[in-house]
């Protein structure tokens, strides 16, 4: 039996009965963290970076993706002055790019509450060093995603009366029996309530940083937002509790948002459309989106930020095995659909999935197979799974697989309409091409300043799982 | 009363339970084939209802063996070998499949040829659905399963003398490929043995909707036999109220997840209102059986839902050892729900549903009784266990 003397946890911890601590000879439990930091270590390793001056790499980067998110919102406008009539939008396929990156940005915001709600209520403690920047993720993912609803109606200063139920003189009142409505609630519901659990995670980080600002404007800033904050035994105390509190509120919202979704098109009774498997399907798709996402950007952030001993090779691979998992589930779903689509003996069911697979759009559907099933498959393997390159080539390739997921979902399900003389084929435009492009810049270059200006690590929350600071009782 | 050695976790004494519960799968069983030849077709509409009844709660229990080794979850290593133990009762199950194939006519609409014949429908599924096919595919099912559930078990048991972490290593790998080939298995189960029953209605969730609610008893039944064996004093310190408050975590957790699965299923259906999909819930609500769809809803989510959501009831072995057995008979009224309809308009039940649940019943838990003592009560050389005992999670 190994024993070691946790002296760290003696001198700054002081947790009664300190002393050996017995390591089990088959702890299983890869260690959280790297090496011994100390929780100094901690707050220094994370604020260093909010404190320091931007690099010339994080301008350059902040340039392009602004850029971009410029241009976006230029091509925007140019469609808000036209009419939506630029984008490659037709009969019969009504609906197209629009929809198909509102649901994809959804799922990308899946991830962030998943892993603070969820996971935790799970007791991950793995989930403490990416918490916060997949928290980050699901709050501007969302603010992506709403931008295509809103200006797909055409008129986004009138949208007020069309997405909310406010009384007005024109009597004019929002379809409730539409699912689209209840997107509105849903997501905005999803936003208020990520919002809310990502500040309050914040708020203990913000005293940090405000204790030790140099800066004035800094130091106000934070002051403000750590709201008295002092690390009382009390405000912890009710911390804890709040937290708790909301990762019960959040995890059904985690099903809600993408269940709703998947009603904008399971409620009609269009073949590929009209299905009971949707509901579930698209959570698990969510999630798997999500966390591919969530790779992207934390493989590149842990090593751009110095942040390796806490988000280690253990997280990358834990979130591979989510995603195999989720890409498992999403897998599950593709093949039920097809074999019930034969087995219903409903000559249209069947229609629209061996033309998803074989007809005009097949190259989409083998994209998604392949990039969301297939691909994932490595995963299998230990080595894969601890190989950051293979792992970040793969997250890609989820992106691009659960992008294309949703356009085959929608696209071939509409161009094939019931009768063969409403048949007819969707092609994006320059604008549509433009505005997706502009809400990835707008992602990122959110992302990078939350990156730059926020702590990325929950401080507090990782100094929770050192090595040492969860009391160990029972010595062998 | 069975004893347990606290030491060793060796059953000293495997006390009567075994013994009342092989007496109570003999009797009943014997009572219900009576059945059979008073009402043929009772018999068998009953026997399938007790079937899916029993066969949900054990592969609840497969796969329960399964998560754990795949999650390397801590908590609930103590609860593991019972799980084992009870998956181990699928052989039971097997026997008691064969019977329904010899009800094919009397259950399923699609194995008459002259019904087929007249209907372009089942032409069309006739290669999937027909009698051949379905046994085998029945055969293949409980072969995939009872092979993970003894692989599982040997292991695991293997590890007890030898203590090698090798076990946990290889036992993790099967289980992911496990899980796997389970989610198909149990999917087609449930499209063979429950939807076919109406063989031109169809649902992509029906096979989750199926799964989920077996999880969620087995999670119930595995509640109560902890609850007996503390009664009887063993596992003192052992399995302790942490364990009991998360397995009331996972009633909670599971029954709202039913209610999700059954809920947006029939709310999809509901909404689209396309006839051929609306006719299998319009069976569930005509002539009677209205009550028994509400019943559903109020007592095998609602209250559950309700009640343990509180803290403290999840801490209470009494009102959850209620809310569990509530549970396992809401399991049944929901296998009632699934079968029961195609048999012509109005509720029918039968005494034979009540000796055939308890009759198959008997068999599973004497199989799984006779396993879990031949063994050590928990896996003793884990290297998690001490972990799990002290809840260190």
């Amino acid at each position: 039996m190994r024993t070691v003397t946790d002296k760290h946890r003696q001198d700054s911890w002081n947790i009664e009965g300190g002393g050996a601590l017995a390591v089990d000879p088959h702890d299983l439990r890869e260690p959280l963290v790297e090496g011994t930091p100390k929780p100094a270590d901690v707050t220094e390793t994370v604020s260093r970076v909010v404190e320091s001056k931007p690099t010339r790499l994080w301008y350059a980067t902040v340039t392009v993706t602004g850029a971009l998110a410029g241009w976006g919102i230029l091509t925007i406008l140019y469609t808000v002055f036209t009419g939506i009539g630029v984008w490659g939008n037709n009969q019969p396929v009504g609906w197209a790019w629009d929809i198909t990156n509102f649901v994809f940005w959804i799922g990308i915001g899946h991830a962030g509450t998943l892993i603070s709600a969820i996971l935790f209520l799970f007791r991950q403690k793995w989930r403490t060093a990416i918490n916060r920047a997949a928290e980050a993720m699901t709050i501007f993912a969302v603010i992506c995603a709403l931008i295509f609803p809103i200006i797909h109606t055409g008129r986004p200063w009138v949208a007020v009366y069309w997405l909310l139920p406010l009384p007005n003189q024109m009597e004019m009142w929002v379809n409730f029996r539409s699912p689209l409505l209840w997107d509105v609630f849903a997501v905005s519901t999803y936003f208020a309530v990520s919002a809310m659990f990502w500040f309050v995670g914040l708020v203990p980080d913000f005293a940090t940083l405000r204790n030790r600002a140099k800066n004035k404007i800094a130091r106000i800033a934070f002051t403000f937002f750590s709201m008295g904050w002092t690390g009382a035994n009390r405000h912890w105390h009710r911390y804890e509790k709040a937290y708790l509190i909301l990762a019960g509120i959040s995890t059904p919202l985690v099903l809600s948002v993408h269940t709703i979704v998947s009603f904008d098109f399971a409620v009609s009774v269009i073949p590929g459309w009209h299905t009971t498997i949707f509901p579930p399907y698209f959570v698990a798709g969510a999630i798997f989106s999500g966390f591919g996402m969530v790779l992207t950007l934390m493989i590149l952030a842990r090593k751009l930020l110095n942040l390796e001993q806490f988000i280690t090779v253990k997280h990358i691979e834990n979130m591979s095995k989510v995603l195999m998992a989720t890409g498992l589930m999403v897998g599950y779903a593709y093949g039920i659909e097809f074999f019930i689509a034969w087995y219903s003996g409903n000559p249209y069911e069947r229609f629209v999935f061996i033309n998803r697979a074989f007809g005009p759009y097949s190259w989409a559907y083998w994209t998604m197979v392949s990039c969301n099933v297939f691909i994932p498959q490595l995963f299998w393997f230990r080595g894969i799974r601890r190989n950051l390159l293979i792992t970040w080539i793969i997250s890609i390739f989820v992106n691009i697989g659960m992008w294309f997921e949703r356009f085959v979902i929608i696209v071939t399900s509409l161009h094939r309409d019931f009768l063969p003389s409403s048949w007819g084929m969707f092609t994006p435009t320059w604008v549509d091409v433009s505005i997706f492009a502009g809400t990835v810049g707008l992602f990122l270059t959110l992302f990078l300043v939350f990156a730059k200006y926020l702590p990325v690590l929950a401080i507090s929350e990782v100094k929770g799982i050192l090595p040492g600071a969860q009391p160990k009782h029972g010595h062998h | 009363m069975a004893a347990l050695d606290s030491q060793t976790y060796t059953f000293t004494d495997k006390g009567r339970f075994g013994v009342i519960a092989l007496g109570t799968g003999i009797v009943f069983t014997a009572l219900t084939v009576v059945g059979a030849f008073t009402d043929s077709h009772m018999f068998f509409a009953s026997w399938l209802t007790s079937f899916a009844f029993w066969t949900t709660i054990v592969l609840g229990a497969l796969f329960f063996v399964m998560l754990q080794h795949v999650t390397a979850a801590v908590w609930s290593v103590v609860t593991r070998r019972a799980a084992e133990a009870l998956a181990l009762a699928l052989p039971v199950l097997l026997l008691c499949f064969i019977p329904l194939t010899f009800g094919m006519h009397d259950l399923f609409h699609w194995s008459h040829a002259e019904e087929v014949a007249a209907d372009h429908v089942l032409a069309w599924k006739a290669p999937y659905l027909n009698t051949t096919f379905f046994i085998v595919r029945g055969l293949v099912f409980f072969a995939v399963w009872i092979a993970l559930a003894f692989v599982l078990h040997r292991r695991s048991v293997a590890q007890d003398t030898d203590g090698d972490v090798a076990h946990t290593y290889a036992l993790r790998k099967i289980s992911a490929g496990g899980i796997f080939a389970f989610a198909f298995t149990v999917t087609f189960a449930a499209f063979d043995w429950l939807m076919s029953l109406n063989p031109h209605w169809y649902s992509t969730i029906f096979g989750v909707y199926v799964f989920v609610g077996g999880f969620l008893t087995c999670m119930a039944v595995l509640l109560l036999i902890f609850q007996m064996l503390r009664r009887q004093g063993m596992l003192e310190g052992v399995v302790t109220i942490e364990h009991f408050h998360d397995f009331g975590r996972l009633l909670f957790a599971f029954t709202v997840f039913w209610a999700y699965i059954g809920g947006s299923q029939y709310y999809l259906i509901w909404y689209a209102n396309v006839p051929e999909e609306t006719v299998w819930f319009l069976a569930r609500w005509d002539n009677g059986w209205k009550a028994v769809s509400m019943a559903l809803i109020f007592l095998h989510f609602l209250v559950p839902f309700l009640t343990l959501l509180f803290y403290r009831v999840k801490r209470n072995t009494v009102l959850l050892r209620t809310i569990a057995s509530l549970l396992v008979v809401m399991h049944f009224v929901d296998m009632f729900w699934l079968v029961m309809p195609t048999f012509g308009p109005g509720v029918h039940f039968s005494w034979m549903h009540l000796t055939s649940a308890l009759g198959i019943g008997g068999l599973v838990m004497w199989m799984f009784w006779t396993r879990y003592t031949a063994h050590r009560a928990v896996p003793a050389s884990d290297p998690k266990l001490a972990d799990s005992i002290a809840h260190r999670v």
